[in-house]
């Protein structure tokens, strides 16, 4: 059956749309406002500020791709739609990297999971990281506004298996759980977020925001990586990108995109990068430091029933029973959730090869897979990671400390104990030597005692924030709690960099609610100023 | 030469090609190498321990199975950063080569002249290794033959799963 193509129907309808590979030559473009990247702060920002009447250019480095590209296949999304064909790592290579690179960013393979900033991380950053202006009171009726925007709402059907045995496991022990909301709009509850939306119910950027601005005259400049910010004297004088080609490498052909102002929303890691890259004021070398990624553990459970988990909403249920428990600046908490299971991201995430491998992907269909995502960035021994640039890119370099090791073991067990309360015949903590547990009592003994380290445990994300951090103190913030820059006065930020801290929730929705707000700001003092 | 009848062609030939010349010849007359730039040789040795039990039994499923995922493994590579494609490519080159497999695996016996179980102790070698310049080798080809292997949709039998067929693109 045909699915509409949003995207197809708009670009016919006369869009405003470069993709910077198909040209032969150089532009210069010039608007009120450039905004960097088209993801969840980016598509948020160029909606409201071209509502508020303010001429946009958008420069995005992927591609504009759409639904009827979209074939559920991992082979085909991931080097799409994922930096790196979805195999970025950390510099030692012991944390996998998810990140979104195409028109809508992350938000066009994210799983769809919306929570608002919990209360205690923006308690820590009002008291610790000197963020003002940003309780839940100050936000609620912008994180409102965006549910309301992007169909966030409970996810009222049944959990998949995979969510369900998370359920179930809370249930028995006792455990807090949520069903969670979702930014769907006529989901078919197929299970292939993480690919693209196949029938644009998902309420990307790609599909919402980023029209809607497009309709009101937006530009958008796909296959555009920008890789310098040009300043004097305390402002920001252009952008400079490169044009890249159908398989994003890049050619000779620049672009020059002058503005008023200047938003930069390439997310965490490019962000800094590319603030880096231009020598920007940077007094206190805060640059890239303090990039956070929430990295998660993983644990295979298998059932004698089919779990399917490839199938259906990938995640409808989470806990936060050991999240905050310790108090934020405590033991690095961790929010336990499910992942969709697809064939090359379980294969590679798992560990072994050979007939243990084959026996693990023959129960494909047997197994659920429990995730903890460790909260980093509020314990004194959770700094993260910092940005370095290399001669042809950047470089993450993020220690994992014995603090963390010491939550991953207590995660790897809870885990554990939730999987074989939801039935579980055996568990498998996704570490180097750990083989098939068949008790709770087993899990026990043996977790307390296996071996954890960088390259033996698997570790993976899909959070990337942090690293220009905001709030009002600058030897610890490079932007203002408004998302402005300390030191440029025509740049803002708004992007998953600006988390002083990572959130110990899913960023997205923190991500919305934050620009909705700070965008609006911004647009009422730029149409003022060109009123003036 | 079409790339599919390579693989056969210099399995049935003989070892001189890649792994084996390099071994009993000066680095000058490597000329065969040119036609292996995507370690096609290498790999489709690598690739029977790696994906033991996963691979069909039957021959013929079995060499297509095979030569599917050497394409897609050329595939993956093609997409990682320069940098990525750099280390790979020292990676896989010092394997082809006396000294590099000296320095990896503490033998010089070209890799197709070892008997399976040899290569998997040298794989385990890697894998419980103390340095991590061995765990990160092992790593990175196991999680490249493993997502070029399953990245394929016709290899997903043994997972008893396919993907929802509501609308064909
Ligand atoms: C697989 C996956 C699943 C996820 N699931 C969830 C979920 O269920 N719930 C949730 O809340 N969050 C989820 N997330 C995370 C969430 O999507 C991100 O936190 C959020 O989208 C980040 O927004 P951002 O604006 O900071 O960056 P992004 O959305 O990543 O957008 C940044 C954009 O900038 C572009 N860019 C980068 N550098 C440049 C440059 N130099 N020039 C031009 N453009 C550039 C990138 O290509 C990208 O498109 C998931 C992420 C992934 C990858």
């Amino acid at each position: 059956m045909a699915i509409q193509d949003p995207i197809e129907e708009g670009l016919a309808s006369g869009w405003k749309h470069i993709d910077a590979s198909q040209l032969s030559e150089g532009r210069t473009l010039e608007a009120d406002v450039v905004i960097v990247g088209s993801g969840a702060g980016g598509g948020v920002a160029a909606e409201i500020l071209t509502q508020a009447g303010l001429s946009v250019i958008i420069v995005e480095g992927g591609p504009l791709k759409s639904s009827n590209s979209f074939n559920m296949e991992e082979r085909r999304a991931y080097p799409n739609l994922y930096h790196q064909a979805a195999g970025m790592k950390t510099k030692d290579k012991a944390i996998g990297i998810f990140q979104g690179r195409a028109v809508g960013g992350s938000t066009t393979v994210n799983w769809t999971t919306s929570i608002r900033t919990p209360e205690p991380a923006l308690e820590f950053w009002a008291k610790e990281k000197s963020v003002t202006d940003l309780s839940r009171a100050e936000l609620d009726p912008w994180f409102q506004k965006m549910e309301e925007r992007l169909n966030i709402s409970k996810w009222e059907y049944e959990p998949n298996r995979n969510n369900q045995a998370l359920k179930t496991g809370c249930e028995k022990l006792g455990w807090d759980f949520t069903v969670i909301k979702r930014n769907v709009k006529g989901c078919w509850n197929t299970g292939y977020c993480g690919m693209g939306c196949p029938v644009n119910a998902k309420q990307s950027m790609l599909v919402t925001t980023i029209p809607s601005a497009l309709d009101l005259g937006a530009t958008l400049v796909s296959r555009a990586k920008v890789i310098e910010l040009e300043h004097h004297n305390g402002k920001i004088t252009g952008v400079k990108a490169q044009a890249l080609d159908e398989q994003l490498k890049p050619t000779a052909i620049e672009l020059n995109l002058k503005a008023k102002h200047y938003i930069l929303s390439a997310g965490a890691i490019h962000t800094p990068t590319i603030l880096m890259r231009s020598g920007t004021d940077d007094p206190h070398q805060l640059l890239g430091k303090r990039t956070f990624l929430h990295p998660t553990l993983l644990s295979g459970a298998v059932f004698s029933d089919p779990i399917n988990a490839h199938s259906g909403a990938p995640q409808s249920i989470y806990s936060d029973e050991f999240v905050w428990r310790d108090g934020a600046a405590g033991e690095l908490g961790y929010k336990l959730e499910v992942p969709p299971v697809h064939p090359i991201l379980i294969s590679s995430k798992t560990i072994g090869y050979g007939k243990s491998h084959a026996a693990l992907m023959e129960n494909f269909n047997q197994l659920q897979v429990t995730i903890a995502l460790v909260r980093d960035g509020f314990h004194p021994d959770s700094q993260g990671g910092q940005v370095h640039l290399t001669d042809t890119g950047f470089a993450l370099d993020y220690p994992l400390t014995d603090a963390f090791w010491h939550s991953a073991r207590r995660a790897f067990a809870s885990m554990a104990e939730l999987q074989f309360a939801a039935g579980a015949k055996q568990v498998l903590p996704i570490s180097e030597g750990v083989s098939y547990l068949n008790s709770w009592k087993e899990a026990k003994s043996v977790i307390a005692d296996m071996e954890l380290a960088p390259l033996k445990t698997v570790v993976a994300s899909a959070h990337v924030m942090g690293g220009c951090a905001m709030g009002e103190d600058t030897k610890i913030a490079m932007v203002d709690s408004h998302g402005r820059s300390h030191y440029y006065e025509n740049l803002s930020v708004m992007d998953g960099s600006i988390f002083p801290t990572s959130l110990g929730a899913n960023p997205q929705l923190s991500i919305y609610g934050m620009t909705a707000r700070n965008a609006t700001k911004l647009a009422e003092e730029l149409t003022a100023s060109s009123l003036a | 030469m079409e790339r599919r009848t390579f693989l056969t062609t210099a399995l049935v030939g003989t070892a001189t090609l890649a792994l084996g010349l390099s071994v009993y010849s000066p680095e000058h007359i490597r000329v065969n190498k040119a036609l292996d730039s995507e370690h096609r040789l290498l790999f489709s040795v690598l690739l029977p321990v790696f994906l033991e039990d996963a691979l069909p039994n039957v021959e013929t499923t079995r060499v297509a199975a095979q030569n599917r995922t050497l394409d897609a493994i050329a595939e993956t590579i093609s997409h990682l950063p320069q940098e990525g494609q750099a280390e790979l490519e020292q990676l896989l080159d010092m394997l082809e080569q006396r000294l590099g497999l000296l320095v990896l695996t503490g033998s010089m016996t070209p890799l197709m002249m070892r008997s399976p179980d040899e290569l998997i102790s040298m794989l385990e070698y890697w894998r419980n290794s103390f340095i991590d310049l061995m765990v990160t080798a092992y790593q990175g080809l196991r999680e490249l033959v493993m997502a070029s292997y399953y990245a394929c949709p016709e290899h997903w039998s043994r997972l008893h799963y396919a993907k929802p067929t509501y609308f064909d693109n």
